[in-house]
């Protein structure tokens, strides 16, 4: 993993950096000994970049990227400041005391003023921060410890011993304190007026409406040279394209298959990476193998982060993101599977341009009461793949290693007939899911690790309930639909509890009954398979309004999404 | 205007005998009184009384945050004998313009202040408690004075408040007046301030009885017959900051006997800094005083000139007939009583006044303009700070201060 840095332009544009550290540098308390403003005379961030090491990769998706880094620089920028100090120690001893008890010197306390220069150069910082990248919220960062190992400062009363040290110290001190706090707003500040048009237009002109749509491809070049500390968001280049943003390619491709279909031509063209209708409906009809594609979204999840990091590295591959050929992601690797389970597999598991997909849940739910303690069993379910990506590597294994249970082939293979629903559209929701129930994650919140959701797993009640429904085995099929990447925007994504645990429980219980009822729904007959088919979209147009209303997961172990189940039913089976 | 505290405690000062002009630190008090005067910001009320010549109180209330105010209270064994109505009380005692510093006497014996009661000498000792309360920030302000001998003055302050570093600081004065020089020697418990001012009269020596004042007519103005030369330094120094000041002053004024216009010139000098201060006061007529001030610093040349203007105004109601009296009549003598000092700051030569304007110009751009004045039974005073050379705030100051005392 290796990041590359487009550090020259970080030399070209400081204008507006040092406008901002001289804001930063004045706004608190000044101490009495500093008479005029602080002003940034020069600042230069040197030819080589900061270190960057990947600790932890919280979250990712293409508008929005968390991690860890240990950051350490051995640079060479320098900053130049210019201000005017007191050089009476009693004047600026008494003007900080009340003056009822003060011997009020007749002449003693007269104040000099000298003005003073001072050059930090020779900084080494090393230390961990935490980046917060999102689309509509900017870049923030945030320092774990305090990053300062050493610097130097030499002012123009070097020559004297006792004021040298008393500078080093006391300015020492105010950059630990400007690093800690002042750097992650002037940095969020900054890339909110790149990143977002709409700020910048309304920071500067009031009345233009600024487009939504950024048709930025390297906003390195621009946002890199505002960042003062040198951090860099690695994982920008693949996050930069908005839902908005559409690729040439795929709008001529689909406009040439309007065509088609409009004009009756033969031709039609083929559009990679793209998930039917008609094949979603089949597979779910036709294979009962859903269960063995479950481990597949995981693991190629895992392989798949991996391989957009390395592809991440290189700015150029921005512009092929926006194409949506799907080039950069592991799309090979899916396409080679079968077509059955590549339908499970495109869907539950890529980071794909959220233009394609527009994710709607169709099922009709008429079931209010009795599916409530199973709605919390699909959600549940659900979970898992909602967070492959958010989980970490160990986690994603246990939850692949889970996964293989064989138990977990029955419930999915009931599922067959069942919500034909093409995958879900991502929901324009901003923001990290930091701790994936908040109703809008703010970027700006310091210092949270990215918390995987295992740990807040909430064991959902045992549903005693013996009767087989349709609900129990309704979750993994949905998320076998789910492409990976839709479940990052969402803001209350579900934790993935333990699958086998969960797997465990259902079959534990209902293995008998399940069983029971699929050898009566194959004698019975018909009707009941109907009903059976019937109750199931219902539970799911449930889940999914229970997900909507996803703060309550935490309190009451019920899940949500927030997504809406307001798409009408159109398959209604 | 001085506040009703500031000024029972100059009446104790007066009613003590304790000269407050033979110290280094009024060494510039006529400049100060003319170029440095406060402007009310905000809108206070005072109200204070003097229920009885030994107990003051005093309340005020501010705007300032939302509001604010405090409450003060002031004993003394002395009692202090002094018009203290807001409708009688004499505007030039309150509002301090050019001194005319009185003659130098000879501390008194000390057998002047032992009474026998009761076939025991008993040493009567000046004292003086006043204590403030400042409501909103609970801060505490408290004073001790107490005559230790005729020549001897030990003042004790202290302040204390929540915010402040340590709680509070205490700063105890020692002041030693022996006419021809004093000395003060002073402590703070603020990083252990120690401070030391002494101050040298040339010419006339009151403690030497050979020596009297001829009466003959000075042989030139620096006479020290009707002018007097004084010389003054102090010096501080703080063993935890291991740091301090140094200054040093001198000063010409003409004494009341002089017959031309009363002026005053000073100079003082900090050598560590660099910093040089001269000044010119001068009382050009009955109602009108004048001052100009150059600082300049040698090591930074920074430089700056301030002039003031004190303009009184008088009733008018019998003036048409002082004016035709005699120039002799004018200034009637004082009957002399028993205890002939005056304090300068209790002179009544004159009509009382209505009315004084204040003004004061710099050359940086800041200017300040007062106004203080009687109406009806209340003291007012309205005052307004500008600053020319800043764009945004020209005016930078308006407040007014309204009295009443009882």
């Amino acid at each position: 993993m290796a990041f590359n840095f487009n550090w020259s332009p970080l030399i070209a544009d400081t204008e507006r950096v040092r406008a901002m550290l001289t804001t930063a540098l004045n706004k608190s308390p000044k101490p009495p000994i500093i008479v005029d403003d602080i002003l940034v005379n020069e600042l230069n961030l040197g030819p080589t970049p900061p270190d960057l090491e990947i600790l932890e990769i919280g979250d990712l998706a293409e508008d929005r990227f968390r991690g860890i880094f240990k950051m350490s620089y051995t640079g060479d920028a320098y900053l130049t400041l210019k201000t005017r100090v007191q050089a009476n120690p009693l004047n600026t001893y008494l003007s900080t005391k009340p003056s009822f008890a003060s011997p009020q010197p007749l002449a003693a306390s007269s104040g000099l003023t000298i003005p003073l220069q001072i050059t930090l150069s020779d900084i080494r910082l090393s230390g961990f921060v935490i980046l917060v990248f999102s689309k509509q919220k900017g870049v923030t960062l945030v320092f774990r410890n305090d990053p300062i190992e050493s610097l130097k400062v030499s002012s123009t009363f070097d020559a004297i011993p006792f004021v040298r040290e008393y500078l080093q110290r006391t300015i020492e001190n105010q950059l630990r304190v400007l690093f800690m706090e002042d750097l992650p707003a002037i940095i969020h500040k900054l890339s909110l007026r790149m990143f977002n048009p709409e700020y910048q237009a309304l920071e500067e002109i009031r009345s233009q409406a600024a487009e939504a749509v950024q048709p930025r491809i390297d906003p390195f070049a621009d946002s890199s040279a505002e960042t003062m500390g040198g951090e860099r968001t690695p994982a920008d280049g693949e996050a930069t394209e908005t839902y908005a943003s559409f690729s040439q390619k795929n709008l001529l491709r689909l406009a040439a298959l309007s065509e088609s279909q409009r004009t009756l031509s033969l031709f039609t063209p083929a559009i990679r990476d793209t998930v039917y209708r008609a094949w979603a409906t089949a597979a779910d009809r036709g294979q009962g193998m859903s269960g063995y594609s479950t481990p597949n979204p995981r693991i190629a999840t895992l392989s798949r982060l991996n391989s957009s990091f390395d592809r991440s590295a290189t700015l150029s591959s921005t512009a092929s993101i926006t194409s949506g050929t799907g080039s950069h992601i592991t799309r090979p690797s899916l396409v080679s599977n079968a077509s059955a389970p590549t339908t499970y597999t495109l869907g539950s598991g890529r980071p794909r341009p959220h233009a394609q997909r527009k994710r709607k849940h169709r099922v009709v739910n008429l079931r209010k009461t009795a599916v409530e303690n199973d709605a919390s069993d699909v959600v549940s379910q659900s979970s898992g793949y909602d967070d492959s990506i958010s989980a970490s590597e160990s986690r994603s294994k246990e939850e692949s290693s889970s996964v293989t249970n064989p138990s977990n082939q029955i419930p999915s293979v009931l599922r067959e007939g069942e919500v034909s629903t093409p995958p879900r559209s991502p929901k324009k929701i901003v923001g990290f899911t930091t701790d994936k129930a908040d109703g809008v994650a703010s970027s700006s919140t310091p210092s949270r690790r990215p918390i995987t959701p295992l740990h807040k797993v909430i064991q959902p009640p045992d549903d005693d309930d013996p009767t087989p429904r349709a609900s129990m085995v309704l979750p993994a099929k949905e998320n076998e639909k789910r492409p990976q990447r839709q479940h990052l925007p969402r803001m209350q994504t579900l934790p993935s509890r333990p699958k086998g645990e969960l797997y465990r429980s259902h079959s534990e219980v209902k293995l008998p009954d399940l069983s029971n009822a699929f050898n009566e729904g194959s004698t019975g007959g018909i009707l009941e398979q109907a009903w059976m088919m019937k109750m199931a979209s219902e539970i799911a147009r449930r889940v999914a309004e229970e997900k909507s209303g996803g703060e309550r997961w935490r309190r009451t172990s019920d899940g949500g999404t927030s997504t809406g189940g307001d798409a009408p039913p159109a398959y209604a089976s | 205007m001085l506040e009703f505290m500031d000024y029972v405690q100059s009446a104790f000062y007066a009613g003590s005998r304790w000269n407050t002009d033979n110290s280094y630190a009024s060494l510039t008090a006529a400049t100060t009184n003319l170029l440095d005067f406060r402007t009310p910001h905000g809108v206070r009320l005072h109200v204070s009384s003097l229920s009885s010549p030994n107990f003051a109180t005093s309340y005020t209330l501010g705007n300032k945050g939302v509001v604010d105010g405090s409450f003060s209270f002031l004993f003394s064994n002395l009692g202090v004998k002094v018009a203290s109505r807001s409708s009688a009380v004499y505007l030039g005692h309150l509002v301090r313009g050019y001194r005319h510093l009185q003659e130098l006497r000879k501390p008194e014996d000390a057998s002047a202040w032992e009474t026998v009661v009761d076939e025991k000498v008993v040493q009567k000792r000046d004292a003086l408690l006043y204590g403030r309360m400042y409501l909103p920030g609970s801060t505490l302000e408290a004073l001790y004075l107490r005559r230790l001998s005729p020549s001897r003055l030990l003042s004790i302050r202290a302040v204390s408040g929540a915010q402040l570093p340590h709680g509070g600081t205490l700063l105890a004065q020692l002041q030693n007046d022996q006419g021809k020089y004093t000395t003060e020697y002073l402590c703070s418990t603020d990083s252990a301030l120690l401070g030391f001012r002494g101050l040298y009269n040339f010419g006339y020596d009151p403690r030497d009885e050979n020596s009297q004042l001829d009466s003959s007519a000075p042989a030139h103005p620096w006479d020290h017959k009707s002018g007097r030369l004084s010389v003054g330094a102090e010096a501080y120094f703080s063993p935890m900051n291991k740091s301090g000041g140094l200054s040093t002053g001198l000063r010409f004024t003409t004494l009341p006997v002089h017959t031309g216009i009363p002026y005053t010139m000073t100079l003082t000098l900090n050598p560590l800094m660099g910093n040089l201060s001269s000044s010119y006061a001068v009382k050009a007529g009955s109602d009108l005083s004048l001052c100009t001030r150059f600082d300049f610093n040698v090591y930074s040349y920074e430089s700056d000139v301030t002039i003031g203007l004190e303009l009184w105004r008088r009733e008018s109601s019998t003036a048409w007939a002082r004016k035709m009296l005699r120039s002799a009549w004018r200034n009637a003598p004082r009957p002399a009583g028993e205890s002939t000092f005056v304090s300068s700051d209790f002179v009544m030569k004159q009509q009382d006044a209505t009315g004084v304007i204040k003004a004061r110009m710099s050359a940086a751009g800041k200017a300040s303009l007062l106004w203080e004045g009687r109406v009806k039974e209340l003291l007012v005073s309205v005052g307004a700070g500008f600053d020319m050379k800043s764009a945004t705030r020209a005016l930078g100051s308006v407040g007014l201060e309204v009295s009443y005392s009882s």
